[in-house]
């Protein structure tokens, strides 16, 4: 057994904490685990990666390369089809659908792609996503910051793998004292938004 | 140097990361070259985050026997990986620390020595450090860290550390097991690899970076007369870049075109993908006095020389303010030197206190006693906010998280004799003031540009600024760009249609600065 997952965002949506709680739920599992973060330089604004990488076997990089990831979680469009050739056409990709739009974007000297587009080119790629507003969600919540586990809530609905009840346990042990409520509620509401027939 | 000279007693190991592909370090240099080739220490080379654990421990154990520095080379890919670590039992009744004089050989000076006929000391340190190289073969000759996999053909692998590693991950995709030596030290196991290399045609060697085990393969297959053709990243491989598992097969594929490889196809992808450069946190500090000097340097021509750390990014698109970014601490040299070559312009330098406090405060020093005309701009947000919050000298709290007393500021500044302004950079019309005092005063000036890092106070539960809700007013807005090229904040994006700009709500965090930098009003 395997389960390779890509994280994708910018810097401050809180992938790190989200590839943490589910580096942990594996290990908790006795799964193998091995991932790494590329962070660029900076806490916020540029590209993060997180690599986490589960199985039985020995793992031995602990980047994930082309095609071989089963899970492929975008925190941002852009991000997620920056690396999107790293996920198995046969996997699965969940989207959070928001845009940070970049420098350049911003200059209005670099064209952000329409969502319609990304979305197409998604679905093209592979059969299997969710596309979800879990930063719309979060902020309604009352913080932004709360769309990493939004988004993780939602993942347990989605990939079998995760135990609902184990995760959400994870993502309160490892939440600061004054964000640990807030933080379950938005996992609770993020594994409502997903409706699976 | 003088370390590797005068060895050690009790134990030392040197940890040096080393950034293949400048992942997020100014540079893709190889420590090995400067540990071992120049220091002749010896060094440990990790192939995972497990194996730098186990060789840390023996490389105390080693350092410890052999009186000599040992040197843990990890790259980007052992240091930021996160992984299932092993731990074993902490040793007890550990001896306590005494000092034992040997002036022989802590003293190190060219002093002659009666001993040795008057030779100087610096030439017997070097004697004995050669001799220790006979010592350090035998051990890397036994070390658990290099090691034979068997496998068919003429053609054998070679993987130094993290090279290793991705030979393993790339063996899934081919359809044999080629001969692989796996290497985790320096001096080399050359007992070892003349045996590895038997019967072979061909090594192909993945290290990272330079050529530099691969350079001591033809030195020991030219001294032991071995004729194997030895291939690496002296331009097989490619010579500059990260190692991956594409790499490593694009390099079978030429180095043994007979093995078939089956790695998993994938679609093309067909869109734009704009590309990211990194910034300041929406609603960071450094982005009000970053634009306080912009405004300031436009004005009087002025030149800026930056430094690491958050607000180094003042010198990509859009603000392009900083001119130079080298090491830490560089920023102040490198502006007094302007001053001193004749530059005659307004010369400032930005520097964060973390920066400041590690190397920073020798360039002040200088300025303030050389009388250097350099206008020194400390961003001072008490963290070590780049690399994740560790506290320094300003920060008022030891590594251990216990209370002391945080490096005063302006007291410094006082015993160094050079003005200083404190000013909060949220007051951009302050920041303003002070820029401008400080270009018409001569003689070195500091401001110390004040206020916690954003992000680290959100965290804590402690406000810097009021957040209030921030509207474009599109009737005043004349699409000038004046707060996307001189501000940056990634909230505020231009239509170019209407030539208006607009404030994205889910980003914008309410820090106002964005009012005070638009002339015209349209932003409150």
């Amino acid at each position: 057994m395997k389960m390779d997952v890509v994280i994708t965002g910018v810097g401050g949506q809180g992938n790190i904490f989200a590839s943490l709680v589910i580096s942990q739920y594996a290990m908790n599992k006795k799964f193998n685990v091995l991932g790494a973060e590329t962070i660029g330089a900076a806490q916020r604004g540029g590209s993060v990666v997180s690599h986490i990488r589960i199985s039985d076997g020995t793992i031995y990089s602990p980047l994930i390369s082309r095609g071989q990831a089963d899970l492929l979680v975008g925190m941002e469009y852009v991000e997620m089809m920056r690396h999107i050739r790293l996920l198995n056409p046969k996997g699965t990709y969940l989207l959070n659908a928001m845009k940070i739009p970049t420098v350049l974007n911003n200059m209005g000297l670099d064209e952000y792609p329409g969502s319609e587009e990304i979305l197409q080119a998604a679905r093209k790629y592979c059969l299997h996503g969710h596309v979800i507003e879990a930063s719309a969600l979060a902020k309604k919540l009352g913080n932004i910051q709360m769309t990493n586990v939004v988004m993780l809530g939602a993942l347990v609905k989605v990939v079998p793998f995760f135990d609902y009840r184990e995760v959400k346990w994870l993502v309160n042990a490892n939440s600061p004292e004054r964000f640990k409520e807030a933080n379950v509620k938005g996992f609770e509401e993020g594994y409502k938004l997903i409706k699976i027939n | 140097m003088h370390v590797n000279f005068t060895g050690i007693r009790g134990g030392l190991v040197l940890i040096s990361a080393d950034d293949p592909g400048g992942l997020s370090s100014q540079n893709e240099e190889d420590t090995r070259i400067l540990v071992h080739q120049y220091a002749h220490l010896p060094i440990f080379d990790p192939c995972s985050p497990q194996e730098a654990k186990a060789m840390v421990k023996e490389a105390f154990d080693l350092s410890e026997r052999t009186e000599l520095v040992f040197c843990l080379r990890p790259v980007t890919r052992v240091c930021h990986a996160r992984g299932i670590i092993e731990f074993e039992d902490l040793p007890k009744d550990l001896p306590v620390a005494h000092y034992e004089p040997d002036r022989e050989r802590f003293i190190m000076s060219a002093v002659e020595m009666p001993k040795f006929g008057g030779l100087k000391r610096p030439q017997i340190r070097h004697r004995w450090l050669n001799e220790k190289q006979l010592l350090l073969q035998g051990i890397m000759e036994e070390s658990a860290y290099n090691w034979i996999e068997k496998g068919e053909g003429k053609i054998g692998l070679v993987g130094c550390g993290m090279g290793y590693t991705l030979i393993k991950e790339a063996e899934q995709y081919l359809d044999q097991r080629l001969p692989l030596l796996k290497l985790g030290t320096l001096p080399l196991p050359r007992k070892k690899i003349k045996g590895f290399v038997q019967g072979l045609e061909r090594v192909v060697i993945f290290e990272e970076t330079e050529p530099f085990v691969e350079g001591l393969f033809k030195r020991i297959f030219q001294e032991e007369k071995i004729e194997v053709e030895v291939l690496g990243r002296s331009g097989f491989v490619p010579a500059e870049g990260e190692l991956n598992l594409q790499v490593i097969l694009d390099t079978l594929s030429k180095a043994a075109p007979r093995v078939k490889l089956t790695q998993p196809q994938v679609p093309t992808l067909d869109l734009h993908i704009p590309i990211r450069t990194r910034t300041q946190c929406v609603g960071c500090n450094y982005r009000g006095i970053l634009n306080a000097l912009k405004q300031t340097v436009r004005k009087h021509k002025g030149i800026v020389a930056g430094d690491i750390g958050c607000h180094d990014a003042g010198s990509f698109r859009p603000m392009e303010l900083q001119s130079t970014i080298y090491c830490m601490g560089s920023s102040v040299p490198m502006g007094s030197g302007m001053v001193l070559a004749g530059v005659n312009r307004p010369v400032f330098a930005f520097i964060g206190d973390s920066t400041f406090y590690h190397n920073g405060i020798l360039g002040l020093m200088n300025a303030a006693n050389n009388k250097i005309n350099v206008n020194v701009i400390l961003g001072e947000n008490t963290v070590t906010a780049m690399t994740g919050f560790q506290p320094h000298p300003g920060t008022g709290v030891t590594l251990a998280g216990e209370k002391t007393t945080p490096v005063n500021v302006p007291k410094l500044a006082e015993s160094l004799g050079i003005s200083y302004r404190v000013v909060n950079p949220y007051d951009i019309k302050q920041c303003r003031e002070a820029l401008e005092a400080a270009v018409k005063e001569e003689g070195p000036s500091l401001i110390v540009s004040s206020m916690p890092c954003y992000l680290l106070s959100t965290r804590r539960g402690q406000k810097v600024f009021e957040p209030r809700e921030i509207r474009v007013d599109p009737e005043r807005c004349n699409g000038c760009m004046i707060c996307i090229n001189d501000f940056g904040c990634p909230a505020i994006s231009i239509n170019k249609d209407q030539k208006k700009v607009s404030i994205d709500s889910m980003i914008c965090v309410g820090c106002a600065l964005c009012a005070d930098v638009c002339k015209r009003g349209a932003i409150s």
